[in-house]
């Protein structure tokens, strides 16, 4: 078998169906034993302006979005003029005449003229089904065997009744039909139909991790690109037994996640930086009196309102720094969709373990934008819910809630149990929650407390630690030139070591997942190594550079960031690869359009 | 009834002698008792400020958390185990000013929390400054020449945006409030107590309440009516006690959502999807 992929856009303005021609695209290539990674360039709006969508497809396990587009489906002028640069040698470009005047088309690209919304109105009053055309035509340039088709359209439209389904259909193969005489695939992908392959993005991988991690109450206020982790928790409510708040705003959701764990649930909630902006306070509350909560920020570019539908990795030190003072908080990035699920079980386990916040952190470009495949799910992390008890001994007014012990962690009781009682405090505390803060302050007693009590607390980062994942290394062992990274920029770079591989480059990755705390030394012993390093991530200040330094005092110079909004395309890797072999060495900034 | 001394905590309050908080506490344990609803059995959720040092002074469990924001920790744990008696007490400054988006939304969606708000219409742990509830012309520390902002009625707010319980209550008066406070926890859904408490030290209303005060029960008030309450909530002369309105009609958020979602609380059952439930969570993946 050798490795076969392609690379496809779909272009439009908002309100034309792209979102869903994409999807169905994607399916039928997954449904062909293809593996998919996707972007959805989306615009903060509902009708109008430019959208596109982007797949990368093939027999081998793609991670990101692949080089340029080899086929193209541009269903207005902006999308025709924006994108027919970057189409490759050999690849075509599928439009309607009677919509889009072609300007001048590159050497080496073919012009499939189609007369998309002609064939449409066939179909129906409204010209909408002229992506379903398009679909047909880029499945004829594909190859994909047409009954994938009717398939296909039956699951994307079959809730929309009979007579859709078999409009659809047709305008497909009309689509299909036309495409086939006019062009000769210059590149081809090789099907396996007996293997159907399953694809999300993160946003729904995390949703559904949680659930099977027995996450059972989760609170939000709607924020793009975390909204499809509460659409998954509504819709699974019911069937999944979940309650599911959709509160006032982000301090609410926050404080009642809280208020959930407190009395005993798996809580989660979600949120982007803005809103992880008002939850901060609460993030604090929640290391302060030991309730364990997971917190999920799906990142997107910023400052402030930023791009509300673009990509960034700008919030890790955000989650290094967020509210007041110290406490221990456990950072995690996943990579991708599969990752992403099978985290979930661990954050959890971590967070009830070691009582306190889990920070997951996902991305614009891995969540909602994007979908990937995930081939192994493990539904079987053990559940360990720690010093958990479920009796407590007549001992006295009030339960020792927050005992000093040698692993820093108190046992924990809920609500209900019998001689249980004690009060969660934000206050400073003694063992039993009890104030050290108004009549006992600056007293001798109480200022020995406040120290063993800040130590107790952030004691428990070392525990943690050791149960943390080391960094990922990709790639050989040997190499020239090693790029770091964190959650989602070791997806272009994975395809960008491929192509560098195979021109007899040396390199190889050291990939974040576990952000903090780790064992620090390890980590250290683990980059010494490096001939040379190069940090790869989405934001201006090179952060995860930051906390390297901070934590190891190796300080990474040679950079490769983007703050553009867009995703990070394996080229650019591969460019600054070779830059930095040929001694080109400093900081470097992409700020090109996907 | 229960014994009132199973809710005797061994912290001394740290309260001023002669504060309305006292009369309060005195009245949610004789309420507690009343009820027999045993000391494990309820959380109470509380804020940051005079009153919001509430949990630990009662033997229940309690939530001591960030101010403004009891409501959303009570409503979150109710939800997470609907078997407990769920209390929000806190003061003024939490409910009425820095939180009170979260009280119209708690009241709005009828989530069954009880709230109790130790009202003494000034800021007293921050050292006396205005409060949303400061009658115009307080003299605080904020408003050395008198305040020239007419005061919040939470009371005709809370009407306003659907509350299904609206009462009043007097923390001189302890046996009436415990009755308030019985029947708001009785209710079917949210249900505010404003409690006026006064402040010895920084707003001493005692004699201006007993004064002008009158009990809802000697007056032919129907508690069912809500322009009724509205009127009696508006007054200004007088202040009305007891039950201002109540609607035992509607569902509390937390009966329909455990009806159509039918989560499975408590907790003891925290265990990974079944094989049926793993079919459902993947479905949406192809």
């Amino acid at each position: 078998m050798t490795d076969k992929d392609i690379t496809i856009r779909l272009g439009a303005a908002a309100g034309d169906g792209i979102q869903s021609a994409g999807e169905i695209l994607t399916r039928m290539l997954s449904m062909s034993g293809q593996y998919v990674c996707t972007y959805n360039g989306n615009q903060s709006l509902i009708r109008g302006g430019h959208v596109w969508f982007h797949i990368h497809a093939g027999n081998w396990r793609v991670t990101s979005l692949g080089n340029g587009i080899d086929y193209m489906l541009a269903l207005n002028q902006i999308a025709f003029d924006e994108h027919i640069g970057k189409i490759n040698q050999g690849g075509a470009i599928i439009f309607d005449p009677k919509t889009v005047k072609a300007g001048t088309i590159p050497a080496g690209v073919t012009p499939i003229r189609l007369p998309l919304t002609e064939i449409a109105l066939k179909y129906d009053k409204r010209p909408l089904m002229k992506n379903t055309v398009g679909i047909g035509a880029l499945a004829a340039l594909l190859g994909i065997d047409r009954k994938e088709i009717g398939e296909v359209i039956q699951l994307q439209f079959g809730s929309k009744g009979k007579q859709i389904v078999e409009g659809n259909v047709n305008a497909a193969l009309e689509g299909y039909g036309l495409a086939a005489k006019s062009f000769v695939p210059t590149k081809s992908l090789e099907f396996d139909y007996s293997k159907k392959r399953m694809f999300t993005h993160a946003d729904f991988a995390l949703a559904a991790g949680a659930v099977n991690a027995g996450c059972k109450f989760y609170a939000a206020y709607p924020m793009s690109p975390a909204s499809p982790i509460l659409h998954y928790m509504a819709i699974n409510a019911e069937k999944m037994g979940i309650s599911v708040l959709l509160a006032e705003d982000e301090i609410a959701a926050m404080c009642a996640t809280i208020g959930a764990a407190y009395a005993g649930a798996r809580a989660m909630c979600a949120t982007s930086g803005g809103g992880f902006a008002l939850m901060q306070e609460a993030l604090g509350m929640a290391a302060m009196n030991e309730t364990p909560i997971v917190v999920v920020d799906v990142m997107r570019a910023g400052p402030s309102t930023g791009l509300p539908t673009k990509t960034s990795q700008g919030d890790l030190n955000m989650m290094l720094g967020i509210s007041q003072d110290d406490f221990p908080r456990v950072i995690i990035a996943p990579r991708n969709s599969e990752e992403t699920f099978n985290t979930m079980g661990r954050a959890f386990n971590i967070a009830e373990k070691w009582q306190v916040p889990v920070i997951v952190l996902l991305d614009f470009g891995i969540g909602d934008g994007g979908y990937s495949t995930v081939d192994n799910l493990d539904f079987e992390e053990p559940i360990d819910r720690g010093k958990l008890l479920t009796e407590v001994g007549d001992e006295g007014t009030w339960f020792k809630r927050y005992e000093l012990t040698d692993d820093n962690v108190s046992p924990r009781v809920l609500p209900g149990t019998p001689n249980g009682m004690f009060v969660a405090k934000t206050d400073e505390h003694d063992e039993y929650g009890h104030d050290l803060s108004d009549v006992e302050a600056g007293l001798q007693h109480a200022v020995e407390k406040r120290v063993e009590m800040m130590n107790k607390r952030m004691g428990k980062l070392t525990g943690i630690a050791v149960e943390m994942n080391l960094p990922e290394v990709a790639g050989p062992a040997d190499a020239d030139v090693t790029l770091v990274s964190w959650g989602s920029t070791s997806n272009p770079i994975r395809e960008a070591m491929r192509q560098l591989w195979a021109e007899g480059v040396k390199v190889n990755s050291v990939e974040f997942c576990d952000l903090f705390p780790l064992r620090w030394k390890e980590v250290a012993k683990m980059l010494r190594k490096a001939r040379h390093l190069i940090d790869v991530e989405s934001n201006y200040t090179a952060q995860m550079a930051g906390l390297i330094a901070r934590e190891t005092g190796i300080m990474i110079e040679d950079r490769l960031l983007t703050y553009s909004g867009e995703p990070l395309e394996p080229a650019e890797v591969v460019e600054k690869v070779k830059n930095v072999l040929k001694k080109e060495i400093g900081v470097s900034v992409r700020n090109k359009a996907l | 009834m229960l014994e009132t001394k199973l809710y005797e905590s061994d912290i001394r309050p740290d309260w001023c002698p002669g504060c309305g908080d006292f009369g309060a506490l005195s009245a949610v344990k004789n309420a507690l008792a009343s009820l027999e609803i045993e000391p494990h059995n309820v959380l109470i959720s509380s804020g940051i400020g005079c009153a919001s040092n509430f949990p630990g002074f009662i033997r229940t469990y309690g939530h001591h958390g960030l101010h403004g924001r009891p409501l959303p920790v009570a409503v979150g744990a109710k939800l997470a185990n609907p078997s407990l008696t769920v209390l929000a007490i806190a003061g003024d400054g939490d409910e009425y000013g820095i939180g009170f988006n979260h009280v119209v939304h708690t009241a709005r969606r009828n989530h069954d929390v009880k709230l109790l708000v130790l009202n003494n219409e000034v800021y007293g742990l921050t050292t006396g400054q205005l409060s949303p509830t400061s009658v115009f012309g307080q003299r605080t520390k904020t408003t050395p020449y008198g305040s020239s902002i007419y005061p919040l009625n939470p009371l005709s707010t809370l009407l306003g945006v659907g509350a299904t319980f609206v009462a009043r209550g007097f923390s001189g008066q302890v046996k009436q409030l415990s009755e308030l406070i019985q029947a708001a926890i009785k209710h079917r859904g949210f249900s505010i107590v404003d409690i006026l408490s006064p402040c010895v030290t920084w707003n001493d209303i005692y004699d201006n309440v007993r004064s002008r005060m009158y009990s809802l029960d000697t007056v032919s008030h129907d508690r069912t009516n809500l322009h009724a309450a509205l009127d009696r909530s508006k007054e200004t002369e007088k202040i009305p006690l007891g039950i201002f309105f109540q609607n035992e009609d509607s569902p509390s958020f937390d009966e329909l959502l455990h009806k159509t979602v039918n989560n499975r609380f408590p907790v003891n059952e925290v265990k990974h999807m079944t094989e049926e439930e793993k079919k459902v969570a993947i479905s949406i993946f192809s």
